[in-house]
């Protein structure tokens, strides 16, 4: 569960108390697991900020970021990249263009593990992933794997993040263990002890089983191996409790209203397919109220808004609006 | 006989700069920061491998200490740059003005203690005195105690030197070509290109970035180590302007081998300083003064830069007259 309790954060250019702007204003927000969550708002409302808060790119003033309980206020950006994927509305941000597709996605694939220094940055197994990956887009990027990402259009680039985004290896085994600790309700130490037995016997079976291959016929054995080497990586998958977190900061604002629709559907399909919990951010409100299964409404650094299931259901384009003006009016008085 | 003698110049001065090229490749393109410490890490490369030698410590062990000397450099100047939050430009600009005043100091350290400051180094090849360089340990000609100097057969000593600097020079770009694609080298490269996405990637893009830069200031200082050597001889006047060979070897590189591929990038950028130095040399010997050089250099880099373009126009001529044709039958 992702939570923000009492968020502050305001601006300050000049350094002058008259320019100082609050972007959020003691903001409290939960987030369960699997939570499609759509955030709308006008300008400078604090949408973009609070998915930067949360991501680490922007530090708060005052209050946390919590996940699962544990606090990451002061976890750094490109350690926190291990929890949260991030599609940006610039679809040039998200990819380094002149690197090709591949290159692109071997990166985001170590995402959360150290990027090693021996180790070459790319294998035929992974390709194979990444094309079969690519090919449920149905953009026919699976061919263009050596293509310089520069070369291509603003929604293929944005596709590719959100897959970018949304998938990597799972962390290593020493990673695995401390997020257990780090991330499990109730008594900290029984968790340990639990992890560490796990990981344990789990090896054990491992290697006794690689033993008794050894006494198989030579051309079963390839198979046995690899079936041995799955079900040791699915026992210790089973512990892997940072499940990805998705945050969109407006990611379709700057395709054409076509290419916005297909990435948009593809989004929908991968949140949907893999239950990752999402934030999107996003000017249209019609996106908005059509995707997702709760909707929060920011206002001047404040949640005016915040409905989920039926109740988001039965609201429209207009309700929306409605609910903009007067709180317009409001602030104005 | 002066054909010979003008190729062996070109490589002799030329090899060196590829690892020049290289290391302001690797910031200037790769990282794309461009680097101004490169002007003071090649000078005190050649500053502390020359005067090490010079007071009769091994030559491998002076090159390995001018390499390490670089890589502080380049540190320093990523530090600066990436935890004081100093901008790029002026980081670079610090790091070379500080590296250039201990460079000054180095150089009077002669004989174990500073004393002249700014005074050249200058080592023949003796065993006597022990003052070898990394050449001279591999001749396999007699050393003749009587003139305490090796006898070597006419151009042989400069072959080997050439052989020698052409190996270093290929086990870098190998060297690079892999570290580059392995998956830290393609944090590097992602850190150099888009920093937002590097650091939604989980890349610590400080730590990447300052790594970065002290590889490309060791390769730097290892090129004046190599320098001093090959030259046995330098000062801080002659180590001086050579931030502008290197830029100038990288663009004129890629503009004439092209940079359709890393592999094909590094092969330019290394080709570029030769290239550089035939350039150099065909205008000596064509009786260009040696005062209007930098005027040389100027007019280099400028028709350098706009070959792409030239090219691009030429390609455009002989697809338009080839259309004529197929047209006129």
């Amino acid at each position: 569960m992702l939570e923000l309790l009492h968020v502050t954060k305001s601006f300050n250019l000049t350094g002058a108390a008259e320019d100082e702007r609050i972007a959020l204003d003691n903001v409290s927000l939960q987030i369960h697991p699997g939570e499609f969550v759509t955030i709308i708002g006008g300008n400078g409302s604090g949408k973009s900020t609070t998915l930067n808060i949360v991501s680490g790119s922007l530090i708060p003033d005052k209050g946390k970021v919590l996940l699962n309980g544990f606090d990451v206020s002061k976890i750094p950006e490109y350690k926190r990249a291990a929890y949260f994927g991030r599609v940006f509305q610039d679809p040039m941000k998200g990819t380094a263009a002149e690197m090709s597709v591949l290159e692109n996605l071997e990166i985001a694939y170590v995402r959360g593990r150290t990027h090693s220094p021996i180790k070459w940055g790319f294998s035929s197994s992974h390709k194979k992933y990444f094309s079969e990956e690519l090919k449920r887009f149905g953009l026919g990027l699976e061919d263009r794997l050596n293509q310089k990402v520069g070369v291509m259009s603003g929604g293929q680039r944005q596709a590719l993040t959100l897959l970018m985004a949304t998938m990597r290896q799972r962390p290593s085994e020493k990673v695995i263990k401390r997020d257990y600790v780090r991330f499990c309700e109730g008594n900290k130490e029984k968790a340990k002890v639990e992890v560490e037995t796990a990981f344990e016997l789990a090896k054990e079976n491992r290697k006794n089983a690689l033993l008794r291959v050894k006494k198989l016929p030579k051309e079963q054995r390839k198979a046995r191996v690899e079936e041995i080497k799955a079900a040791y990586e699915s026992e210790i998958s089973k512990f892997d409790l940072t499940k990805q977190i998705l945050l969109l900061d407006e990611h379709t604002a700057a395709l054409d209203p076509k290419t916005a629709r297909k990435v948009l559907e593809l989004t929908n399909k991968a949140v949907r397919d893999n239950h990752i919990t999402t934030l999107m951010v996003t000017h249209n409100m019609k996106d908005a109220l059509t995707y997702g299964d709760r909707l929060i409404m920011f206002h001047l650094g404040h949640i005016i808004l915040d409905v989920s299931g039926e109740e988001k259901d039965k609201l429209s384009v207009e309700d929306l609006l409605k609910m903009f003006e007067e709180a317009d009016k409001k602030a104005e008085q | 006989m002066e054909f010979v003698d003008i190729i062996f110049n070109i490589l002799t001065m030329g090899l060196p700069c590829c690892l020049l090229a290289l290391g302001i490749f690797l910031t200037y393109r790769l990282l794309d920061f461009a680097d101004l410490t490169a002007e003071g890490s090649f000078m005190l490369g050649a500053a502390i491998c020359g005067v090490m030698i010079y007071n009769g410590i091994n030559p491998w062990l002076a090159t390995l200490a001018g390499i390490a000397i670089g890589f502080l450099c380049g540190t320093i100047t990523g530090c600066l740059n990436r935890v004081l939050k100093v901008p790029k430009l002026l980081s670079g600009i610090i790091t070379m003005t500080a590296s250039t005043a201990i460079a000054y100091i180095i150089f009077g350290m002669q004989n174990g203690y500073p004393k002249a400051f700014g005074q050249s180094v200058d080592f023949g090849v003796t065993y006597g005195g022990a003052q070898q360089t990394i050449f001279s340990l591999l001749y396999p000609w007699k050393y003749s105690v009587d003139l305490d100097m090796y006898i070597v057969p006419a151009i042989w000593g400069d072959v080997i030197k050439i052989l020698v600097m052409f190996g270093v020079v290929a086990v870098v770009m190998i060297g690079i070509y892999f570290f580059f694609g392995t998956q830290y080298g393609m944090a590097i490269r992602a850190t150099g290109m888009n920093e937002s996405m590097a650091r939604a990637q989980g890349i610590n893009t400080n730590v990447s970035s300052i790594i970065c830069v002290g590889i490309s200031n060791a390769l730097i200082s290892l090129a004046g180590a190599l320098f001093v050597q090959s030259m046995q001889n330098a000062s801080v006047t002659s180590a001086q302007g050579y931030l502008v060979v290197g830029l100038a070897s990288i663009i004129i590189g890629e503009s004439i081998f092209g940079k359709r591929s890393f592999k094909n990038w590094i092969i330019s950028v290394a080709l570029g300083a030769i290239m550089y130095y035939i350039i150099i040399n065909v205008a000596i010997r064509l009786g260009l003064p040696g005062e209007l050089m930098s005027l040389l250099y100027a007019s280099l880099i400028v028709v350098a830069l706009c070959l792409p373009l030239i090219k691009g126009i030429i390609k455009k001529r002989i697809k338009e007259r080839r259309n004529r044709l197929e047209e006129e039958g």
